[in-house]
């Protein structure tokens, strides 16, 4: 009998001074504050955990409908509800001490004065996170409601205050809702981010027919699913050829092939979003078939996809 | 909550459009805990729809568990289209349950169009359990029905047509039932304007009543706080982000009638 031996890959991944155990982590507003379920998923298996967008006060967030299924994805305006600051400090930040996957906590904010107080508060306790992912597809109120995530000079300001405040990552998550997102990712690079994360979702619209209604309370949402996945690849890979910093790559990946397009494309990382609605436990499946993947085709660590991807040109 | 690969037993259209499904899902039958609890079920591995399809659980008897379920688009198609023998993933026993129907009080059961599997399944449970009731059903027209109308045995269908029993709304016999019955409660499931109506009824006549409520669900475990629900009363549920909603995947789908309201 053939006896076949496998050294396993290295699945490792290493940001700014932070070191991950695998690349796949779960996408802001798609897991909660990763306390919700844990009877489907053994969390500790995750790269990371990215919580759901905070912001300075609770907020209610939109009137139903906040979702609708769209062709191979959904469009969201669930209105950024969430716990604010103080609970998450007083409620979640205990418990994260007891896990063992990192906690990267996402923050929203409508001008650049509360996504400070939030990072200062959060700063001022002691915990476990490891880092932050700023959220910058918000409307800035300053500036009529324009996203933040839209403008260089924004991202750069908003980027640069954060970094005076915190030692620890910090990500700007980028909207593709652009007309050059590497220009963003470069304002976001010179200010003092660590990494970059794309993609947030696209802007999109569902109707129903027979009704004439439009299925989102808002009219307009966030589409996301495998209907992005494209649009993500394509954004990643652009970031990748003018920045230095890691990128983390997001949109519609839902298994192990969509892991290695996205990093082929240029991710360090990559976060799963949607498909944790049909499924909180994919991210694990996902895991155990990369690794597979990686020894089938003789790949020593993860880190061998990152940019492997051949173009024509 | 699990999520359990299940056989499916049967599948068969009872009335127009209406089909009853059974599968084999001894898991979840066995984390079962009442009428009014729901699964989400994956009718295909592909993505071109990648949300699962809630659907309330009809009856479980020894680890099967049925759906009754309307062909509304492509994914109910689908399901109607599998045979026996094939599979599908489910994910559940989700929800929470009916309640106070065996605490000495006359239930009055409702149910409209497809909000008949929680009703049913509580019907049966009454009977299991040699509780009194009533039942009114109803449906635009004959063909949707599937029930006899018996009103010696308290079974009252209705259709917006005439064509059986009593003409007009689940809202004509029911005002009469509930003024005849001592203690009446009602437990109602159904279309959102049939909701509304025995929430009105029921709040302005201080009859107490539990609504078996849908919303557009995205994964039926709270991750996504898509399946909000306008929260009257604050002290209900703690899933949702604020006390403004309350999540139906988690909360629900079974409210007080005066803890909710419809926007
Ligand atoms: C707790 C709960 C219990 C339910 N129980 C039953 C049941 O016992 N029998 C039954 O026939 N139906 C039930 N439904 C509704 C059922 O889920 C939808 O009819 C079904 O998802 C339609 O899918 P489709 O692809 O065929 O239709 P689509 O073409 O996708 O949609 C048709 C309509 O169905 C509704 N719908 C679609 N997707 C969802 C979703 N993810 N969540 C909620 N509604 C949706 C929408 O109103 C939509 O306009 C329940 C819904 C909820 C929330
Ligand atoms: C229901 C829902 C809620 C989301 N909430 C947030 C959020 O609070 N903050 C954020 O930065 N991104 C949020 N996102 C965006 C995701 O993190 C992710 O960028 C996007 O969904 C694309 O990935 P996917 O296609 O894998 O879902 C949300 C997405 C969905 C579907």
């Amino acid at each position: 009998m053939k006896q076949r031996i496998s050294i396993l890959a290295d699945l490792r991944i290493k940001i700014g001074n932070e070191t991950f155990d695998n690349p796949i982590w779960v996408a802001s507003g798609t897991f909660g504050y990763g306390t919700e379920a844990p009877d489907l998923v053994d969390v500790n298996r995750l790269g990371a955990i990215v919580t759901k967008s905070i912001t300075r006060q609770p907020r209610e967030g939109n009137p139903p409908p906040r979702i609708v299924e769209t062709p191979s994805g959904m469009i969201n305006s669930i209105g950024l509800a969430n716990i604010g600051v103080e609970r998450y400090i007083r409620e979640m930040l205990p418990i994260y001490e007891n896990l063992s996957t990192k906690i990267i906590m996402n923050i929203a904010g409508t001008d650049i004065q509360e996504y400070v107080e939030i990072m200062k508060m959060v700063e001022s306790v002691s915990s476990v996170i490891v880092g932050y992912e700023i959220n910058i597809s918000c409307p800035n109120v300053k500036k009529g409601g324009m996203e933040f995530g839209v403008d260089c000079d924004m991202t750069a300001k908003l980027t640069a205050k954060l970094r005076n405040i915190t030692e620890r990552l910090l990500i700007m998550k980028l909207s593709p809702n652009v007309s050059d997102i590497v220009s963003i990712g470069m304002s976001a690079q010179e200010s003092g981010a660590d990494a970059v994360s794309a993609i947030n979702t696209v802007v999109g619209m569902s109707i129903n027919a027979n009704t004439g209604e439009s299925n989102i309370h808002t009219t307009y949402g966030g589409l996301s699913g495998p209907a992005i996945k494209p649009v993500g690849l394509a954004m990643v890979h652009k970031l990748y050829q003018d920045l230095s910093i890691p990128i983390i790559g997001i949109g519609g990946i839902v298994n192990r092939e969509d892991v290695v397009e996205f990093m082929m494309a240029g991710s360090v990382a990559v976060q799963i979003g949607t498909a944790n609605f049909r499924n909180p436990g994919i991210s694990e499946d996902i895991l155990d078939t990369l690794e597979i993947f990686l020894e089938e085709t003789h790949r020593a660590a993860a880190t061998e996809l990152i940019g492997a991807v051949k173009t024509h040109s | 909550m699990i999520i359990e690969r299940a056989y499916i037993k049967s599948n068969r259209e009872v009335a127009n459009n209406i089909w009853e499904m059974h599968f084999e899902a001894p898991q979840i039958a066995s984390e079962y805990s009442g009428s009014g609890q729901f699964i989400n079920i994956l009718v295909m591995n592909a993505w071109n729809h990648p949300l699962r399809r809630p659907m309330s659980i009809a009856s479980v008897v020894k680890g099967n568990i049925s759906i009754i379920y309307k062909i509304f688009g492509e994914v109910t198609q689908l399901l109607s289209e599998k045979k026996v023998g094939d599979e599908a993933e489910l994910m559940g026993p989700l929800g929470n349950t009916f309640s106070n129907w065996k605490n000495g009080t006359y239930p009055i059961l409702v149910g409209g169009g497809v909000g008949l599997a929680p009703i049913l399944n509580l019907k049966n449970e009454c009977d299991t359990h040699h509780v009194k009731y009533d039942i009114i059903i109803g449906a635009r027209s004959g063909d949707e029905h599937f029930m006899d109308h018996e009103p010696e045995k308290n079974i009252i269908l209705s259709t917006d047509d005439g064509t059986i029993g009593v003409k007009g709304t689940v809202m004509v016999p029911l005002e009469k039932m509930a003024k005849e019955n001592e203690n009446p409660y009602l437990f109602a499931c159904g279309p959102e304007p049939m909701l509304e109506a025995v929430r009105n009824f029921a709040l302005s006549n201080h009859i107490p009543a539990q609504l078996a409520v849908e919303s557009y669900m995205g994964c039926g475990v709270g991750l996504c706080q898509g399946c909000v629900i306008h929260r009257q009363n604050g002290e209900i549920g703690r899933h949702s982000y604020h006390e403004k909603y309350s999540l139906v995947c988690l909360d629900g789908p079974i409210y007080e009638a005066k803890d909710i309201h419809f926007g």
